[in-house]
């Protein structure tokens, strides 16, 4: 996983007051929680990669399967873990806050968004990608600039 | 299609653009009697015409002409598009699959027409074509220029119940496509470029633009979209130069016309091959992704082995341009390291002519 990905989220987690967050893209996932402390402890975790096999042992939560985002487990005090609240990208490719060059994003931190309305575009060999909010709420976070790659399973929003 | 703007086709300007569609010269006075309006109402309509990118040249005592593309070599007028006659031209398979056909002569874009549709059944497809796109998309957003008629703007959907493998390289088997309705006219000379412009004598013919709905682990509703130049005035030219935005695009437009003389006057054959190999694209990539188109990709590739140029966001790659993989993604050899583009720019090296 990117370490710029681990730092944003890091930083959300620092923002937000949220105790633990857990993120699963692909056969990777990570899990930041707070662990009383104000520093947040950093686990990156690959699974069912035996390239990767040095990492720290997976915790027990750890999902075995490439789905997007999986709830993490419950585990202290504090607001509910974020996972289910994060929009993540689909596929890999470029992301676009906005429909064309200059025009004005599709969403800003503070934007109340309703289901089905489209949050960003990516794309990849020219298929532009329009990503739809499958939650009604909040943006409170966007990890992805204009022109970024990302990659499958990415987090790119957090919508309360 | 509520956002689709559709001129009506019993109007003065749809009637007007019938009777000068063979290009030749025509009174005022004789339009106006024809079509029972004033000659007031038959200026207006040419001033219509013109917004709609249409060169509408007038002559003292010979009247107005729509001069359409260069004239040498070239007989004069054009086919209008005609939804009946498109149909018939496509072979079984795509005739009974093919629900909605629509011809309008004036649309925002026929991707956004097509982006609306909310009751496409699985296994079927609509086509729309527009004359005249007044917002025709290139990527990003970039404006897609095509005079009226000069071009063939059409879009195809589809909705896959399941997301095929690879989904991302559609817009890749659509150039596929594409090469193959170009060669039942014979036409020498035409490859794609990564990710999918079409290129003609090296020069750009058309691009292809995907844009796709999908809900996360749901069905996967899809629209591809086809620009296709098949005559080229000089205003027409110009407007594309002076629109041209970067060393990236500083590509020459061509005409499908260059080469395959007719192309003005069998459009209605042209848009069929076109909607027919597009329908069977999908259904072929329904069943199994990009595998079978990747081969005859390789073989239209423009640029393979062609010292070459990636732009992705801020970042540029040099290196050698080796085709694509299976899943369509570019690949580029630089010292010491094959890179993989999903997404990017790809431009040939400046001073390393082919």
């Amino acid at each position: 996983m990117d370490i710029r990905k681990v730092k944003k989220l890091i930083e959300l987690l620092e923002e937000s007051g949220i105790a633990e967050l857990e993120i699963t893209e692909g056969e990777e996932s990570v899990r930041i929680s707070r662990h009383g402390a104000s520093q947040p402890l950093t686990q990156v975790v690959h699974t069912a990669s035996p390239a990767l096999a040095h990492a720290p042992a997976a915790p027990p939560t750890a999902p075995a399967n490439g789905a997007a985002t999986s709830p993490s487990a419950q585990s202290g005090a504090g607001r509910p873990a974020a996972a289910e609240n994060v929009v993540t990208a689909p596929m890999v490719g470029t992301y676009y806050s906005a429909a064309a060059p200059g025009a004005k994003a599709f969403v800003e931190i503070g934007t109340e968004v309703k289901v089905g309305q489209t949050l960003c575009i990516i794309e990849a060999m020219k298929m532009m990608n329009q990503i739809e909010s499958d939650k009604e709420g909040r943006v409170t976070a966007i990890m992805a600039s204009n022109g970024d790659p990302v990659e499958f399973g990415q987090p790119l929003f957090v919508i309360e | 299609m509520a956002a689709t703007t559709v001129v009506p086709r019993s109007g003065v300007r749809e009637r007007l653009i019938g009777m000068l569609a063979d290009g030749g010269w025509h009174s005022g006075e004789q339009l106006a009697g024809s079509l029972g309006v004033s000659r007031t109402a038959v200026w207006k309509a040419l001033n219509g015409m013109r917004t709609m990118g249409m060169e509408i040249e007038r002559l003292p005592r010979h009247g107005y002409r729509w001069r359409q593309y260069e004239p040498v070599g070239s007989r004069p007028g054009l086919e209008l598009l005609d939804a009946d006659a498109i149909r018939k031209g496509l072979g079984a398979p795509s005739r009974q699959q093919l629900r909605n056909l629509d011809v309008v002569l004036q649309a925002n874009s026929t991707n956004q027409s097509l982006l609306q549709v909310e009751d496409l059944p699985a296994g079927r497809s609509d086509a729309c074509f527009a004359e005249y796109q007044s917002a025709g998309r290139g990527r990003r957003g970039r404006e897609w220029i095509a005079p009226f008629g000069g071009s063939l703007c059409l879009s195809v959907n589809r909705l896959f119940t399941e997301t095929p493998r690879q989904l991302s390289a559609l817009s890749l088997a659509a150039g596929v496509a594409v090469m193959r309705a170009l060669g039942r006219f014979e036409v020498a000379g035409a490859g794609l470029k990564w990710p999918n412009d079409l290129l003609l004598l090296g020069r750009k013919l058309g691009g292809i633009l995907t844009e796709l709905r999908a809900e996360a682990g749901g069905p996967v509703y899809v629209v591809v979209g086809l620009g296709l130049n098949l005559q080229l005035g000089a205003a027409a030219r110009q407007r594309i130069r002076d629109s041209v935005d970067g060393p990236v695009h500083a590509i020459e437009a061509v005409a499908l016309s260059e080469v395959l003389a007719e192309a003005a006057h069998i459009r209605n054959v042209l848009a069929a091959a076109l909607v027919d190999e597009l329908i069977a694209m999908l259904n072929e990539y329904q069943k199994s992704g990009f595998h079978t188109f990747a081969d005859e990709w390789r073989r239209a590739d423009v640029l393979a082995a062609a010292p070459v140029r990636v732009l992705v966001g801020e970042n540029t790659h040099s290196g050698i341009a080796r085709g694509i993989d299976e899943e369509g993604a570019l690949l580029l050899e630089t010292p010491g390291r094959l890179l993989r583009f999903n997404s990017g720019e790809i431009s040939l090296r400046k001073g390393d002519a082919r």
